[in-house]
């Protein structure tokens, strides 16, 4: 007798939670990553590999970019503020693998990984990253605005210069082959923020030999390195920002 | 610079004088990404536990948003929002909560 509201509770507790489980999106799966041994960097496996071995559509591309815009903004630019990313003109290689790898739980973004799953399959994120690849990187962006700039642009750059161009190019430009991102026309807070979580270990998607060359810089350092890079220009790929299409 | 220090300079005046033009909410909405995950209208979100925002309660909904940007809410989808609510200040999220309790 005494132990029917118990069940009556139990039942409505399974009722309850059941409902919950039908109407909630699926959670943000959380997969190893550089925290953990026997991380391997950009692990060719999995739908990146898959998408990454197929052409692109940039008509459905454009189509599937819509829900991105309303973040990243119609043009790709993103937000000055960099809250968003500038995105134009970046390496299909290095779209996929950051789409991939936030829809793998790899790189943790509970904003954006909503939006990365609505993507519908491999042939989608190639679709997309086409569509962004083919966009112009847009001359106005965010960029360092204190009064030192000057002197902060020049520190940077004998720092990029030192360990940072190898890399990542003398105008920003990456490598597509090597998954290194187009740097030239980001926003300064944002790659200020990105290169503070590879520093610290909180972008766990992160390159271990990129970790270990920004390992020892302050903070005053990673501030000098943004104001630089976000003051690269890439000769031939850069627009002024034109109205919106359509 | 001068770009900086004009935009500085109506902060200043803007928190020193006493009536100032609210907001505009319709544009904060969509400025903001609140449509991104929202709907355009506030009653189509993008998934089926986010929640329709138009026609809710302005106080209620004023507060969320309050709670979600201290930290003081971190339940259920809050992560999601969490990552956009710097870009708003007390002051916009009063003039966003007015705007959306007015939609149907």
């Amino acid at each position: 007798m005494n132990r029917n509201p118990n069940m009556k509770l139990s039942l409505l507790l399974v009722g309850l939670l059941g409902t919950g489980v039908a109407f909630a999106g699926p959670p943000a799966p959380k997969a190893q990553g550089i925290e953990s041994e026997g991380y391997t960097w950009n692990a060719q496996e999995g739908e990146k590999l898959e998408a990454l071995g197929y052409t692109g559509d940039i008509v459905n591309g454009e189509e599937a970019y819509e829900i991105c815009g309303a973040c990243h903004l119609p043009s790709g630019a993103g937000r000055p503020d960099g809250t968003f990313p500038q995105l134009a003109g970046q390496h299909t290689t290095v779209l996929i693998k950051q789409m991939a790898d936030i829809r793998a739980g790899l790189r943790d973004n509970p904003t954006m990984y909503p939006f990365a799953i609505s993507l519908i399959d491999p042939q989608e994120l190639a679709d997309v990253a086409t569509y962004i690849e083919s966009l112009c990187i847009p001359v106005e962006h965010g960029k360092y605005e204190g009064a030192d700039a000057a002197l902060q642009i020049n520190r940077g750059k004998q720092l990029y210069e030192k360990q940072c161009l190898e890399c990542h190019g003398k105008n920003g430009e990456g490598n597509k082959e090597k998954f290194y991102p187009v740097i030239a026309g980001q926003h300064y807070k944002y790659l200020l923020r990105q290169m503070t979580e590879i520093r610290d270990g909180k972008r766990r998607n992160a390159n271990p030999d990129m970790v270990k060359v920004i390992k020892p810089y302050t903070n005053e350092d990673l501030v000098a390195i943004s104001a630089y890079q976000s003051s690269l220009t890439m000769p031939g790929s850069m627009c002024k920002p034109k109205a919106a299409k359509k | 610079m001068k770009y900086l220090t004009t935009a500085m300079l109506a902060s200043l005046m803007c928190s020193a004088a006493v009536a100032v033009a609210a907001p505009d909410g319709a544009q904060l909405y969509t400025e903001k990404t609140c449509n991104a995950c929202h709907g355009p209208k506030g009653d189509k979100p993008l998934l089926p536990n986010y929640p329709k925002i138009a026609g809710q309660s302005a106080a209620y909904t004023e507060q969320q948003m309050k709670d979600i940007k201290s930290g003081a809410r971190s339940n259920g989808q809050t992560a999601a929002m969490k990552g956009v609510m710097h870009l708003v200040n007390d002051e916009e999220i009063k003039a966003l909560s007015l705007y959306l309790e007015k939609l149907k």
